[in-house]
């Protein structure tokens, strides 16, 4: 069972110095630090939207390079901070991994908008038309669409008031449950850390200040830094 | 019939330049300057052309023709090139494009004996694709880059969900190719209603029949509507792949020059 998904040795890129850590199919890993410390950066070298300058990154064992490039994006699946839907209708923006790879059937429509819980009706309407809330799930249910057995989320309810927060956390936790998604998460709020989160990460200027299980890193911090990042947030 | 103007009447036009000028002088608006020296400057470039044409009007066709359109086209690359100076390789796919360009409008003119090989047809016909090419290069070029700057998080989100760099951008070049051509779909469809298109003008002036003008602008117009699109696309098909990496990564316009 919890295998090894991805390995991180030694990576560097831009501010990134020297991260080093394991994912397990499993975890549920959140990446925590202030603004600038390069997390967005990190989360981009899951699917190689970015490349390290040095290091290496195993994925299922192998060098990351060694896959293709497209499938990989496909299988390691990121939702963006803002939704930045495709000028279409919803339908639309769920076929559009999907219909790449020839792997659409009529059912999933319904499937994905049950998942973010928005109805069904809503996939023949332009993405004009929703509020930012709908929106931000419409891209959950795009970046879903694909299948992928890694979920990327940078920031995902960022631009989202508290009530849809709440809405879309609850869903985010069932669906990730449901389909046993491996999960790497970037959040400014440790409430969501808790809810969603299993393993932590809290990074700074680009280094690795603590990393291990969330509640452990939480309840007992052993660095100062992350002490004082805690008791300011 | 042999039209001329009397010298001395041109000097007539000055009264018009003095319009703007006035103008420009009563509101302050700062482009003294610049009417003076556009006027000088496009006059002496005019009877400059003037005589450089006499000349090479002269020399065999063989000869003339190809060295009048090779500085036509150098010059109208550089020029094009500006739009583009943070792309790799845009001198050389400019240049290519036009050269391309006006040997498919002039096979198309000599292979339908629609003109004759004579510097006298070829030159003015030619001048106006090539400047009409440059022109939409240009502008394909400009838009090209402002769609790519708007809709980053579009790009990087299709880039996310597996597409290639191509079905990413295609979009993105869809509006750009939409809104280099429209002007031009527009003016195809009010020619001779809105204005007299200016070959027409000119051949009308220097004592043609009307409707052999109107062969000629026929001729000319759909030369420059086939090679303006052609021009847009060809631009935009070479020039988008440079603003990703063989990672199929998005990059930003600084350091695209880097990469290519
Ligand atoms: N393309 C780039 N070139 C140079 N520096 C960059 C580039 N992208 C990001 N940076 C810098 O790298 C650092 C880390 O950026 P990153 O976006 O990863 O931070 P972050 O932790 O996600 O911050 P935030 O919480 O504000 O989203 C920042 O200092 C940023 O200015
Ligand atoms: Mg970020």
């Amino acid at each position: 069972m919890n295998e090894v998904i991805f390995q991180f040795n030694q990576v560097n890129r831009l501010v990134l110095k020297d991260i080093t850590f394991t994912l397990r199919e499993e975890d549920r890993l959140i990446i925590f630090g202030s603004s600038g410390a390069g997390k967005s950066t990190l989360l981009h070298l899951f699917n190689r939207m970015d490349d390290p300058d040095y290091g290496e990154v195993l994925f299922h064992n192998k060098r990351i390079e060694q896959y293709d490039i497209p499938q990989l994006r496909r299988s390691v699946g990121l939702v963006l901070q803002q939704p930045h839907l495709f000028p279409d209708t919803v339908l639309d923006n769920l076929k559009f991994g999907p219909s790449m790879f020839d792997d659409w059937e009529e059912g999933r429509a319904e499937r994905l908008m049950n998942y973010v819980n928005l109805p069904i009706d809503y996939i023949n309407k332009s993405v004009d038309e929703l509020s930012g809330g709908e929106k931000q799930r419409v891209s959950l249910a795009r970046t879903l669409a694909n299948k992928p057995d890694v979920l990327l989320l940078d920031e995902p309810t960022s631009a989202l008031d508290d009530r849809n927060i709440e809405a879309i956390e609850e869903d985010l936790i069932k669906l990730i449950e449901h389909n046993r998604l491996t999960v790497v998460m970037i959040t400014h709020s440790m409430d969501q850390a808790k809810r969603i989160g299993t393993k932590g990460l809290y990074i700074e200027e680009g280094q690795v200040i603590e990393y291990g299980d969330l509640n452990q890193l939480l309840e007992n911090p052993n660095t100062d830094q992350l002490k004082q990042f805690l008791h300011k947030s | 019939m042999e039209r001329d103007i009397p010298t001395y009447s041109l000097l007539l036009l000055i009264v018009f330049v003095m319009i703007p000028f006035t103008i420009a002088y009563i509101y302050q608006l700062g482009l003294k300057k610049d009417i003076i020296w556009s006027t000088i400057r496009g006059t002496l470039q005019l009877f400059l052309i003037g005589l450089i044409l006499t000349y090479l009007f002269d020399l065999p066709p063989l000869v003339g023709i190809p060295i009048m359109l090779s500085v036509m086209i150098l010059v109208a690359t550089f020029h094009a090139r500006k739009k583009g100076k943070e792309l790799p390789y845009i001198f050389i796919t400019i240049l290519v494009g036009l050269i391309g360009v006006e040997i498919i409008v002039l096979s198309m003119w000599l292979g339908f004996g629609m003109i004759s090989f004579t510097p006298e047809e070829v030159i003015p016909m030619s001048g106006m694709v090539i400047g009409n090419s440059m022109v939409a290069m240009g502008l394909a070029l400009e838009r090209l880059k402002s769609e790519f700057e708007q809709n980053r998080g579009k790009l990087l989100a299709a880039l996310s969900l597996g597409a290639t760099p191509k079905h990413a951008a295609h979009m993105s070049i869809k509006k750009t190719l939409n809104a280099s051509l429209i002007p031009n779909i527009d003016q195809l469809k009010t020619i001779g209603l809105v204005q007299l298109p200016g070959m027409m003008t000119g051949l009308i002036l220097g004592g043609v029949a009307p409707i052999i003008a109107i062969k000629y602008q026929l001729v000319i117009s759909i030369s420059i509507f086939s090679s303006v699109s052609l021009s847009a696309i060809f631009i935009s098909m070479v020039m988008y792949r440079f603003f990703f990496n063989k990672q199929m990564q998005l990059l930003n316009l600084q350091d695209i020059k880097k990469n290519g």
